[in-house]
């Protein structure tokens, strides 16, 4: 018996590692341990020896059988690792380009906007929207602009015609004509007058000039513009909002100095110079960014609101000329050609 | 406005430096945007000289050695000269040892080639007199040796091109800017000190002026005239001419000259006519006749309306009021007698007629702000003064006065605590209070406020060329003006919450943009303008002629947009031109479409998937198709809360820039969005030099459509038992949508399946036509999923249930079962 087994095992070990597919397997291992395989008719002999012997021959065949089923597991094991090696193909190069386009990218403006509107999410500002396409009302007379102010010429804004209708752009008085907002600042009034205070908005957004296009000139730009409205706000507020952003912006040593200046709507008004190390292409030591000031008393009653208890200030800047300064863009113009060599620059 | 610092050193004596004085300027309030100085600048060390002899320099050719003599205190120097023409009996600058000569060059005695130089002969840029190096600077008219050299050359001056603020009017001339500036420097302003004051001296000249009448006093509060006979017309002196010439005005003559100078110091304009020339010797104020017209001084004829103000003689306008005289009644070479105009236009009046006749001038511009409605006396006596001064005269009678003096008072009271609560930092109340007082509001009374807490509180007088200021808070603003805007303290950011979120379009438009660029969509940005052709393809020529602007400014940019697709195409064709390979662009923004016969403004997202021609690529990818153009638009506008899967799709036949059979619409703005999407019109593609075929969705959505919260979805709970899946093919006619099959089956397969258990999907696997199957024909083959929450479903139940919902669908809609 023993040599029996002995030569069975022998044969499984020559025999098994030949095998390569899995129905020879199948086949090969229905011959050793199967009903009618050899091993088994071993067994079957088992029960003819006498009972002294048994427990001998059983060991014998027991470690034949974990022999066998070790051959039998490696075969199998074996064929399976060559299966899945026969699913690949070659190694790949690693070096070739992806034959895809990509990655998508987000054009600078939209970064330079997300970037600011985070940096005064932080300090508790929402994003406001409104129209494009505004009238008088809001984009003038509720900014305490003058009737026969200049900025209000047909020159200098762009009107559509008497008979136009916007459905859902609307009107404080009939007659008032349609335009297209020349700033931000019409969001802060229809703001104000959905709401009541305080309020902390940032309003980033689309405007429209009647300009020549060049270098730093373009028909329509885009602006962002923050109001803040609340009791006894001040001007040194105001400043601190300001060194805030820009040392958000472009770094600690960022600093931010106030020019006075006039604008209608606030009083006292600002311009804002900034100054920062590593700024790309800039060669002055302070650089005008933007305007602001405390919202004038006439503002507040233009929208209801009572100037002896409320105040505020108001902050805009271009995000065309932010972005110029941030990345060292010398022409406006690239914004809207939308050139690939120009928008994968950025992101 | 060009301001010089040697004129306003008339008014105030400013010893500061260009820089400092810049400085002061622009923390006033005022922008400087351009310095230029002339002359020389102030030289220590450098004194007149003689050069007495000129020999060789014994070791260079092109060095002289000369002896120079600078006068008894320096006696005779030694000094080594390169330049050409240091000849004997010239009289040059010397800088001495010790001199510092512009760009910081320090004369020292020193050795030459082995020849010692007592210091240094000058051309005139090494002492800051231009760019001249060709030689020495050779001083005319024998000034005495030894003189410093700045006694000697022209005084040189400092220009400032300074802008001033539109409410700021009382700046746009010299002793406006020296106040300012004093009330900095904290230094007393000189006002000038006119000797004529209204008294006329001479008999009355009813033949020169018989009257002065105003028919519009509303449009002209105040106007005087002065006659001044006798007069001689010729160049103004030197200093005059200087005086302008410096800050861009040509000389004319003494009495143009003159006019322009108190403008300019004053801000007051002025108006000299040729008495004799005055038709009917009568000056009348009033507005034009329809008609009349006018050649004014710059040659062109003008045709005024009866808005407008002329100041006009006996018969016929003779000046524009307040903007341009005409070339009938000006001064002229031969002029002896003289009308001098002084007089106050409202403002609102010259602005319009400036506009309307498209004409402006430095007098228009300054009634247009605002002139000092007390100013106009003064302004007058001070050029009868010069004009009697330069070109001689004597003022006749009577000195006309038309109107009243314009009444003006006004007083703000403002509390020390006021002021202090809206800096947010506290200036001492005598700081304030001075720095009203420097700026000539004058405080009329000082007393505690009733609550002590709230400090001083002052009554402040506004003098009459401050109209901008009339409120507390205007005051707040020139007290920090004087106290510096620099010295505001650091503060940290003041941020109680607030219970608001960002607008819903910008929360759909963040969301639409990052889908789309984590699908390698760029970014662009067009413009909102397009023009009217690109329009025109896009939407029917109704809705393009809505969409035009009123006064556009370039023909391509003359309609708002009703797609971004438009834009798009635009910037696709530019890459292709320029041989970028481009395939993927995206873009939001505003469009407006047409609704209800209205126009609306619309948040929109678009984007394009072009075929990459120009690009070659060593593995080739699949190209775009409708479906794909399908499944980013139902990405965008999911970002909008639609759930696009449950909308009905419609073919677009017809509509423009989309191509019939290859495109498809959903929703209609007229309920709040609409959506585009497929293959872009070929011909319009191939119009537009596009290479290639273009897919494109265009999604648009009402902003007040947008909501900031979408409502919280629910769990649905699901089964974990198997599914029993089957399969059926049914043959329909080509035109038969997927849709429809869907539908009719899936309404058979809960009949058929009831309550049993549940009909999971639906779905189309497979869509065939060709071989096998009639003409006009094709078959769409579904996978069905039954499954039950509570059991393994058996296959005899499963099998009914599929055989009754292929009988249903065959009995309910004719089609039949593809075996």
């Amino acid at each position: 018996m023993q040599e029996q087994l002995s030569a069975l095992l022998a044969k499984a070990a020559a025999e098994l590692p030949a095998v390569k597919t899995r129905p020879e397997f199948e086949a090969a291992k229905a011959r050793y341990v199967g009903p009618h395989g050899e091993l088994t008719a071993l067994m079957k002999q088992m029960g003819g020896l006498p009972k002294e012997q048994k427990p001998v021959v059983g060991k014998l065949i027991n470690e034949a059988k974990t022999g066998l089923q070790t051959h039998l597991d490696a075969a199998l094991a074996r064929i399976a690792d060559a299966e899945l090696a026969a699913q690949l193909g070659p190694a790949v190069d690693a070096t070739l380009p992806a034959p895809d386009f990509g990655p998508g990218t987000h054009h600078p403006l939209t970064l330079v906007r997300e970037e600011m509107c985070r940096i005064l999410r932080k300090v508790g500002f929402t994003v406001a929207d409104g129209p494009e396409v505004e009238t008088e009302y809001y984009c003038f007379d509720a900014l305490n602009t003058p009737a026969d102010h200049p900025a209000r010429d047909e020159k200098d804004t762009f009107y559509f015609p008497a008979a136009s209708r916007f459905g859902n752009v609307s009107k404080k008085s009939p007659e008032e004509k349609y335009l297209l907002r020349t700033h931000t600042s019409s969001v802060q009034i229809r703001t104000m007058l959905k709401g009541e205070p305080p309020i902390r908005i940032v309003s980033p957004g689309r405007v429209y000039r009647r300009d020549t296009t060049d270098a730093t000139h373009s028909a329509n730009f885009h602006q962002l513009e923050c109001l803040y409205v609340d009791k006894n706000v001040t001007v040194r507020d105001l400043k601190a909002l300001l060194d805030y952003i820009f040392a958000s912006l472009l770094g600690k040593d960022t600093k931010t100095r106030f020019r006075p200046h006039y604008f209608g709507y606030t009083e006292p008004s600002f311009e804002v110079d900034l100054t920062a190390s590593h700024l790309p292409k800039v060669k002055k030591p302070w650089i005008e960014i933007g305007g602001c000031g405390m919202v004038d008393p006439t503002v507040f009653e233009a929208v209801g609101y009572d100037p002896e208890v409320w105040s505020g200030y108001a902050f805009g800047m271009g995000l065309e000329r932010l972005a110029m300064l941030l990345y060292g863009i010398d022409d406006i113009r690239y914004f809207y050609q939308n050139d690939l060599r120009f928008l994968k620059q950025f992101a | 406005m060009k301001i010089s610092l040697n004129w306003l050193r008339d008014y105030v004596a400013l010893d500061a430096s260009v820089d400092e004085i810049s400085r002061a300027v622009t923390f006033l309030g005022f922008e400087v945007e351009g310095v230029v100085t002339t002359g020389a600048p102030k030289l220590e060390h450098v004194v007149v000289g003689e050069i007495l002899t000129r020999g060789k320099h014994p070791n260079a050719d092109k060095l002289s050695v000369c002896t120079v003599d600078i006068g008894p205190a320096g006696g005779v120097k030694t000094i080594v000269c390169g330049a050409a023409n240091c000849d004997a009996g010239h009289r040059v600058p010397v800088a001495l040892p010790g001199a510092v000569l512009p760009g910081n060059f320090q004369i020292k005695q020193s050795k030459i080639r082995g020849q010692l130089s007592d210091g240094m002969m000058c051309a005139p840029d090494e002492i800051g007199l231009g760019s001249d190096h060709a030689g020495l600077l050779i001083l005319e008219g024998k000034p005495a040796l030894g003189t410093p050299i700045n006694d000697v050359l022209p005084p040189g001056d400092t220009v400032f091109d300074i802008e001033i603020t539109p409410n700021r009017p009382d700046c746009q001339c010299h002793l406006g800017i020296a106040r300012e500036l004093a009330a900095w420097f904290k230094l007393p302003l000189v006002y000038p000190q006119e000797q004529f004051r209204g008294e006329v001296g001479g008999p009355a000249r009813a033949d020169l002026l018989a009257g002065v009448e105003v028919h519009a006093p509303e449009d002209c509060p105040l106007y005087t005239a002065h006659v001044i006979t006798g007069i001689k017309i010729g160049p103004s002196p030197a200093w005059l001419q200087e005086r302008l010439k410096a800050v861009g005005l040509r000389p004319i003559n003494n009495v143009v000259d003159v006019g322009n100078y108190v403008m300019l110091e004053t801000g007051q304009p002025l108006h000299a006519f040729d008495a004799k020339k005055l038709g009917g010797n009568r000056i009348v104020v009033r507005r034009a006749a329809a008609d009349e017209k006018i050649v004014t001084l710059d040659g062109k004829e003008r045709a005024l309306t009866p808005d407008m103000l002329v100041i006009a003689d006996a018969a016929k306008p003779v000046v524009v009021a307040g903007i341009m005289g005409g070339e009938n009644s000006g001064v002229s070479a031969d002029t002896t007698d003289l009308v001098l105009e002084c007089a106050i236009f409202k403002k609102q009046s010259i602005r319009a007629t400036a506009r309307k006749l498209a004409l402006s001038s430095d007098s228009s511009y300054r009634y247009e702000r605002g002139v000092d409605p007390h100013g106009a006396l003064e302004a007058a006596y001070r050029a009868v003064d010069l004009i009697l001064a330069t070109a001689g005269g004597q003022v006749v009678g009577p000195a006309y006065r038309v109107g009243g003096d314009v009444p003006w008072q006004r007083e703000i009271v403002v509390t020390e605590a006021f002021i202090n609560e809206k800096l947010g930092f506290a200036i001492p109340a005598a700081q304030m209070r001075a720095a009203f007082e420097s700026l000539e509001l004058n405080v009329t009374r000082e007393e505690p406020t009733e609550q002590p807490a709230r400090g001083l509180a002052w009554t402040v007088s506004v003098p009459s060329w401050r109209d901008d200021l009339d409120r507390p808070i205007d005051l707040v603003e020139e007290v920090l003006r004087l106290y510096g805007t620099e010295k505001i303290p650091a503060a940290v950011v003041q941020s109680p919450g607030l219970l608001t979120d960002d607008d819903p379009i910008v929360l759909f438009n963040r969301r639409a943009t990052d889908y789309l660029v984590g699908h390698d969509f760029h970014e662009c940005v067009n413009y909102t303008l397009r023009p009217a052709k690109e329009v025109a393809a896009w939407t029917t020529a109704a809705a393009t002629a809505e969409l035009g602007l009123a006064n556009p400014f370039v023909e391509e940019q003359s309609h708002l947009r009703p797609t971004l697709v438009g834009g798009l195409l635009a910037s696709l064709q530019l890459n292709q031109s320029r041989g970028v390979a481009v395939s993927r662009l995206a873009e939001t923004g505003r469009i407006f479409l047409e609704r209800n016969g209205q126009t609306v403004e619309c948040a929109a997202v678009a984007f394009l998937l072009a075929e990459a021609v120009d690009e070659r690529s060593w593995l080739k990818r699949e190209g775009a198709d409708f479906y794909a153009a399908k499944h980013h638009l139902a990405a965008i506008a999911a970002a909008a809360g639609v759930d696009f899967a449950r909308q009905p799709l419609t073919p677009l036949a017809g509509v423009p820039g989309w191509q019939e059979g290859q495109s498809a619409g959903a929703g209609d703005i007229a309920h709040g969005w609409q959506a585009r999407f497929g293959l872009v019109n070929l011909a319009l593609v191939k119009s537009l030099g596009i290479k290639g075929k273009v897919y494109a969705g265009l999604f648009a959505i009402l902003p007040e459509k947008l909501s900031a919260d979408a409502a919280r979805r629910r769990f649905a709970d699901f089964s974990l038992l198997p599914a029993a899946l089957r399969d059926v093919a049914l043959v329909v006619d080509a035109a038969t949508t997927s849709a429809e099959v869907q539908k009719a089956l899936l309404k058979s397969a809960r009949a058929a399946a009831g309550n049993t258990f549940a009909v999971e999907k639906v779905a189309v696997f497979d869509v065939y036509t060709g071989p096998g199957l009639p003409e006009g024909k094709k078959s769409l083959a579904f996978n069905l999923v039954f499954r039950s929450a509570e059991r393994t479903l058996t296959d005899e139940e499963v099998n009914a249930v599929f055989q009754k919902v292929q009988d249903d669908v065959v009995q309910t809609t004719g089609w039949q079962i593809r075996k």
